[in-house]
């Protein structure tokens, strides 16, 4: 039965819970030299997972350290192996400047591709591994479509001196959730690329006024226009995040950060999800009746590289 | 006990959660759905337990492989009961124990914090020791070549074959009786800046502010012999590896901590960087020293000219306080040298007689006024 109204998310995890996590996941690490740092990784998931609470469910997180582990050695051995090898054997060798060159091109094709796959491996690797009352989410697209788009929005970027930018962030956003499912229903995203244009470009003329400033104004103009144009089931998201709510939330996480020396990132991690979930609501009537479940088959490995470049696409 | 509870119950094939009781037998659980009253039995063998660890979460249990079935329990004293009437529910989470992860937790924290401690100060030092050794003189010979290639590109150094002869010849004298593994190179640089370093592989760039305020060529010696040990103990290669180990160290503290925190801590790297870069120092004042000595040059030399650049320090913050600054505190420095020097009688004679320092000194052009050294 669809019911009408504004829902929310809600996350109740607590600062100690995470703290206990995060210490032992801490020492194992150093014991092992880092080889840890996955499983580390899934435990603090699997706990903010199912902190997280929609309409009385918890979310799940269903990832395991060794998928993780061994995406890392597969992005390992097909991406950061040949870049590094392509970079140093042909000074070290003494080759020709022919094959220098041609070295230099590999390095830049397999670099180009090295970011989209990542972005795209990850996200499919993490949805694949959520679910919410026993549904999986999924992305279901080609990694060739998104790193097409991923080429083809850089080139247009820099062609148009960066004009084409914003409609570059949007139409990757387009494709990421477009291509999200819940089980057997789709999100859909109605978004245009010129209508994140103005913000930005006011965005960028008033970066060095106001010391950086503008740009969360930006972000969370983005982050409304985002919600606001993304449906799921026939609700659709709305998002009340505001620029200094923004600024504030990111500014002070980064300064307790700082202070504490990360020891304090348990808290503010926890901080930082209630107060996000607080902004995002799902309104209108919403139709799960007919939600059903649709397995698909996911490897680890865009997670292992955007674990190794740092590209995660945070909790939401 | 209390044997019947109420969940709630997930297919996993559908979005819809279905009201469900819940009986312990002493084998598994037996589940009755509201709607229908079909009814199931869920071995305990066959259940895992994937939330209800920690407080606020409803314990969740699983069954099946790919598309698993759920069960949620809004109680977490359901586990207690469970465990208590089947043996074979052992294996699910005992919520009286979470009491111990207080003292879990603070041993952890004292565990990851002597870990890191006895890392940072033993592991790290003692691996950059050993994997620098290992790096063949090649490898370092093509990294120094780089590193020299930056600092003193082929246009801003200063050649005069003749000139240079005679500081190589210097060098000689200081690798007679125990030579290195590296054919050493001596660079000077066109630059004003009161410095010298060695890069790996045997190359040292001596810039030409440096020896413009040398006034004679065992001054000279004292700092060439101080960055020949730096050579030969592999300095640079080690803090290479030293730098690249604490990066690690760093990120495994941080966890999942991105970017801005890198950021803070890269701070503490460098503060670390220094200190390791001083115990080189240390290494390669002492090293140095023992070189002149070995040599038969008069140790007085290295001390004037770092009791001259301890003088600069104090009267200006320049170029030369720069050259200082990774160094140890320069009174130390030159009070160790000196014990040092007494341990051994100062040879009678002079390192190059025959020739006028101010001659060799001015190798890169006119000397600047009022560095002209004294005839002696």
């Amino acid at each position: 039965m669809a019911s009408a109204g504004s829902r929310h998310a809600i996350f109740v995890g607590s600062g100690g819970s995470l703290f206990g996590i995060h210490i032992v996941n801490v020492l194992l690490i150093l014991a092992t030299l880092s080889i840890y740092s996955f499983w580390a990784k899934v435990r603090v998931r699997k706990y903010l997972w199912s902190q997280t609470e929609f309409e009385g469910d918890r979310f799940a997180y269903h990832g395991t350290g060794r998928e993780m582990f061994f995406g890392f050695i597969k992005a390992f051995l097909f991406f950061i192996l040949p870049i590094t090898l392509l970079n140093t054997l042909p000074e070290a060798f003494g080759a020709s400047p022919l094959v220098f060159v041609a070295t230099r091109i590999a390095v830049s094709i397999i670099a180009a591709v090295f970011i989209p796959v990542a972005i795209v491996g990850a996200r499919r690797y993490r949805l694949s591994r959520s679910s919410w009352r026993g549904i999986r989410f999924s992305l279901r697209a080609s990694t060739r479509d998104f790193v097409g788009l991923w080429v083809r929005g850089w080139m247009l970027t820099s062609l148009t001196l960066g004009f084409y930018y914003p409609a570059f962030v949007v139409s990757q956003h387009r494709f990421l959730t477009s291509h999200t499912w819940f089980g057997s229903q789709r999100f859909a995203f109605d978004g245009r690329g010129r209508d994140l244009l103005w913000a930005w470009l006011g965005a960028l003329v008033l970066f060095v006024p106001t010391l950086g400033l503008s740009w969360f104004w930006f972000a969370a103009r983005r982050q409304r226009y985002f919600a606001e144009h993304t449906r799921v089931a026939g609700a659709r998201f709305t998002s009340t995040v505001s620029a200094p709510a923004l600024a504030w939330l990111t500014l002070s996480t980064w300064i307790g950060l700082i202070a504490t020396l990360g020891l304090a990132w348990p808290w503010l991690t926890i901080r930082k999800l209630r107060r996000q979930f607080v902004w995002l609501s799902l309104d209108g009537p919403l139709a799960l009746e007919s939600i059903t479940q649709e397995a698909q088959q996911v490897g680890a490995t865009g997670e292992g590289l955007a674990g190794f470049f740092d590209a995660d696409l945070g909790f939401t | 006990m209390r044997l019947d509870w109420n969940a709630a119950y997930l297919d996993g094939r559908t979005a819809a959660r279905r009201r469900a009781t819940v009986h312990i037998t002493r084998t598994g659980l037996d589940i009755v759905l509201a709607e229908g009253g079909a009814r199931l039995f869920w071995p305990f063998r066959e259940i895992r337990q994937t939330q209800g660890n920690y407080a606020g979460e409803q314990v969740r249990l699983e069954r099946g492989g790919e598309l698993p079935e759920a069960l949620l329990i809004g109680d977490v004293s359901f586990l207690s009961a469970a465990r208590a009437v089947a043996p074979d529910a052992a294996r699910l989470h005992e919520p009286a124990r979470r009491r111990l992860r207080v003292g879990l937790t603070f041993s952890a924290l004292l565990g990851a914090i002597a870990l890191a401690v006895a890392i940072y100060y033993v592991g790290i030092p003692a691996f950059a020791r050993v994997a620098a050794e290992r790096v063949p003189v090649s490898w370092e010979e093509k990294l120094g070549s780089a590193i020299v290639e930056h600092f003193a590109p082929p246009s801003r150094r200063c050649e005069d074959p003749p000139r240079q002869a005679r500081i190589e010849g210097i060098v000689g004298r200081l690798t007679a009786k125990r030579p290195l593994p590296y054919t050493l190179r001596i660079t000077i640089v066109n630059s004003p800046v009161v410095n010298a370093l060695a890069a790996p592989g045997g190359q040292i760039l001596v810039f030409r502010g440096l020896l413009e305020r040398t006034d004679n060529a065992e001054e000279l010696a004292g700092v060439l012999a101080h960055e020949i040990a730096h050579v030969e103990h592999r300095h640079v290669t080690r803090a290479i590896f030293q730098h690249a180990s604490t990066g690690v160290l760093m990120a495994a503290l941080a966890g999942d901590v991105s970017g801005v925190v890198a950021f803070g801590l890269e701070g503490a790297r460098t503060l670390g960087d220094l200190q390791m870069s001083r115990a080189a120092e240390t290494e390669a004042d002492q090293e140095g020293m023992r070189r002149i000595q070995e040599a038969d040059i008069d140790p007085a030399g290295t001390i004037t000219f770092f009791e001259k650049l301890a003088k600069r320090e104090r009267e200006h913050d320049d170029s030369l306080t720069r050259y200082l600054r990774t160094h140890p505190t320069t009174a130390e420095r030159i009070a160790s040298l000196r014990a040092l020097a007494a341990t051994a009688p100062a040879p009678a004679e002079r390192l190059l007689p025959e020739d006028d320092w101010n001659a060799v000194k001015s190798l890169c052009g006119e000397l600047p006024a009022g560095s002209r050294s004294p005839q002696r």
